[in-house]
């Protein structure tokens, strides 16, 4: 017998008096789903990820990083979860370099540990969130506390979320050519998410921080940076769910600017498809554009070793805050092996050019730049 | 920078305009909103991976939240 | 507990006089969580069971008359509250003391009872002669020979709190059936709704299909319990003003977001009769009935 091809739309607003009188009785419909607030974590979770970089320019093998980490989220009772992360890396190959060619590339092998701890209260409406972070190399330890909080409205369509953010850096390069520096940073953000309808969410946020110290980076030549760099952020998140295949299409917009001068657009697509009830499939896009700093040399083009500046300028070779643009790959596929035990793989391929560039203009010479990264996790819940 | 204006007030009139047609969803349509690939969230090591991967090549960071730290890498 | 290709798990168990089904699909489910379903029916079978001499019902009831006001829990006075709600909107139709008509009628005797019997038992009913204090939780019956009775939506509430203990559980694609009364969890895995049959009112097929991703669907009807005599059909949907079965509709269906409510409003329709329509447009529901001579009326199905 073939289903009416009428299907009754329950989108339509329910007003008769028996329907709510049956809606205010309480436990009837599960506790209120959370849209856009956080509810506490019903599941413990313990997760290993690994990942494989390596990047390269034409005719040139770089930087390799192995980055193994771990991830716990643990429900304490009702109202409280605990997460943190510890995060491994190793990085080995050539040291960056900002011209197209330059010889006597020195070696580079470096470690790094990061590790984070998050403790998060969750109440009827709203949750707080506490977290200290440590990130420590050689020459770069990073210390940092957060709080974040989320308030939800009453029909839970509407939450709100601000957060806060201190950090302390101190910095002693092996090149002893500065010493027992210091960078401070502080970031605050906030926004609102809504439910739009039963398939959309959009998220809007305002971010701004500001760092002050030692912001040059001390292994490149002709590196003078501003001692205060002062950043704004805005962004939109969209998820929206396509119910006839299944699928969730999640996109991202960010726009940055900053007292260096930059401006960077930043759009990322993922489109989440369950292919059966054990396997996902998400392919994911991302561009990103970005323009010059006020202080960016471009490497002299007329052949001479170094560039002119006068003394005292404000000045960076670091090809990072030239203008150019990057198109990113990827594709991620998650295994459910059962109830408790997944595992998923993530491929990336990214590629920087200054003629991928949309806005901005300048160093038209320098040297394509592209990394592919490779990720296995596997996660356990309980 | 007129460009990059254009492309906000684009996207900013976008999300409002489809904002306007669609309705808010009851407590009993929540269902598709509830799966993890529709909240805000993700994979956490995936996030901190590509995020460290994407800052120590670009100048731009944040954005999406606070918190994780600094690091040399940028 | 019976698993499929597509990854559909059906679990079945009798429960409420009839059978019961839960069906999840996704990502594996845990049994326990199903049993956990199936408990909560049962939980709230025997809770308001008047078979049961210790239930919350069998103790208001053996009270009534008695001066006594008994006292209920926090689920029972919500659901009073409910009752006393639905009556007055329903203009007396839907009366939670209208059971002790059952007495009155003995469908496998066929034969029509005493008008004075109805009528003695008609005097017995009424919910305006109940003294319910929502803010204290105390209720009395204040005659003897008053009786409550739940059965008229205990079948859909448990449908409701089975599924909301799914979902609580994280399960996003199913449906509840209890005895036909269905609610469902959420779509399927691939986002259809789940094709929901409409039971013919007269023969064991099939009358309607309706594609349903959350709320629920309830059919109330002249064929669970009935007896025909002369060409009439008397069934066990009793107007508690006169004692008589309904006779304008063979069935109604309605869809609500949750059980209790579009089981509530399907039996007030099929005792509302020709006002059913009307009453159902006031409720915006989506609804589908059966006339006496068999053809269907529908609206927002």
């Amino acid at each position: 017998m073939p289903a009416a091809p009428v299907s009754p739309n329950p989108a339509s607003d329910w007003c008769g008096s028996v329907v709510l009188a049956a809606l205010s009785l309480p436990g009837l419909l599960a506790a209120p789903l959370p849209a856009a607030a956080d509810s506490a974590p019903e599941h413990a979770l313990l997760q290993f990820k690994t990942e494989h970089y390596q990047d390269s320019q034409p005719g040139f093998q770089r930087i390799r990083v192995e980055e193994p980490a771990l991830y716990g989220l643990l429900p304490l009772g009702e109202h409280l979860s605990l997460s943190g992360s510890a995060v491994y890396d190793v990085v080995s190959g050539a040291s960056p370099r900002s011209y197209s060619s330059t010889s006597g590339a020195s070696r580079v092998h470096e470690k790094r540990f990061s590790g984070d701890a998050e403790l998060t209260w969750y109440a009827d409406r709203s949750s707080y969130g506490l977290s200290a972070a440590r990130s420590q190399e050689h020459d770069y330890i990073s210390n940092s506390v957060s709080g974040d909080a989320v308030f939800a409205a009453d029909d839970n369509n509407t939450a709100c979320n601000v957060g806060l953010s201190a950090s302390r850096d101190s910095i002693n390069p092996t090149n002893d050519i500065v010493e027992n520096e210091h960078r401070t940073t502080y970031a605050g953000i906030a926004g609102v998410t809504r439910a739009l309808s039963a398939n959309d969410l959009l998220q809007v946020q305002a971010g701004y921080s500001t760092s002050h110290g030692y912001l040059s980076d001390p292994y490149k030549l002709f590196d003078n940076r501003p001692r205060r760099r002062n950043s704004g952020t805005g962004s939109l998140r969209w998820n929206h769910h396509i119910g006839g295949l299944g699928a969730t299409l999640r996109s991202s917009y960010r726009v940055f600017h900053d007292t260096y001068g930059i401006w960077s657009h930043t759009a990322e697509l993922q489109w989440v498809q369950p292919v059966s009830l054990r396997w996902v499939l998400t392919p994911g896009l991302r561009y990103y554009t970005q323009s010059a700093a006020r202080f960016y040399v471009d490497p002299p083009a007329d052949g001479s070793p170094f560039p002119q500046l006068p003394d005292g300028a404000f000045s960076s070779l670091d090809h990072r805050l030239s203008a150019f643009g990057a198109f990113a790959l990827s594709q991620k596929a998650e295994w459910h092996l059962s109830e408790h035990w997944s595992t998923d793989l993530r491929a990336e391929y990214y590629q920087a050019r200054s003629s991928f560039r949309f806005i901005g203009q300048g160093s038209p010479g320098l040297a394509n730049f592209q990394y592919y990264q490779v990720q296995f996790g596997i996660s356990y819940r309980f | 920078m007129n460009r990059a204006w254009v492309v906000l007030i684009t996207i900013a009139a976008g999300a409002a305009g489809s904002g306007c047609a669609m309705q808010a969803p009851k407590p009993w349509q929540k269902g598709v909103l509830a799966k993890p690939e529709m909240t805000m969230a993700g994979d956490m090591l995936e996030l901190k991976f590509n995020d460290h991967t994407w800052t120590s090549k670009e100048a731009s960071f944040g954005g999406f939240g606070v918190g994780g730290g600094g690091c040399g890498c940028n | 507990m019976q698993a499929t290709d597509d990854g559909v798990t059906t679990m079945r168990f009798a429960a409420m006089a009839g059978e019961a089904e839960l069906t999840v699909a996704g990502r594996a489910p845990d049994r326990r969580l199903l049993d956990a379903a199936a408990a909560e029916v049962r939980r709230i079978e025997q809770a308001y069971s008047r078979y049961r001499a210790d239930s919350i019902v069998s103790r208001i009831n053996a009270a009534a008359g008695s001066g006594v006001a008994i006292e209920v829990d926090a689920e029972t006075a919500g659901l009073l509250d409910f009752a006393a709600r639905l009556h007055a909107q329903s203009d007396g139709l839907f009366d939670i003391t209208s059971g002790i008509l059952r007495r009155g009628w003995d469908f496998r005797s066929g034969r029509l009872p005493e008008p004075s019997a109805l009528a003695a038992l008609c005097a017995r009913i009424g919910w305006r002669k109940v003294d319910w204090q929502p803010a204290a939780r105390r209720i009395a019956l204040t005659e003897p020979g008053m009786e409550l009775d739940f059965g008229g939506f205990g079948k859909e509430y448990a449908a409701d709190r089975a599924a909301a203990v799914l979902q609580a559980g994280g399960i996003g694609s199913g449906y509840v059936n209890l005895g036909g009364d269905l609610r469902v969890l959420g779509p399927r895995p691939d986002g259809r709704g789940w094709a929901l049959g409409i039971r013919h009112p007269r023969t064991d097929g099939t009358l309607a299909g309706v594609e349903l991703k959350s709320g629920a669907l309830a059919t109330s009807g002249d064929y669970e319990r009935y007896m025909d005599i002369a060409g009439r059909r008397y069934c066990h949907i009793l107007d508690p003003r006169s004692g008589w079965p309904v006779q304008h509709w063979q069935s109604v269906s309605v869809i609500a977001p949750v059980c209790l409510a579009a089981g509530a409003l399907s039996t007030v329709a099929m005792l509302k009769g020709p006002d059913a329509p009307a009453f159902l447009a006031a409720q915006q529901v989506p609804w589908l009935a059966v006339d006496g001579s068999g053809a269907i009326v529908r609206h927002g199905f």
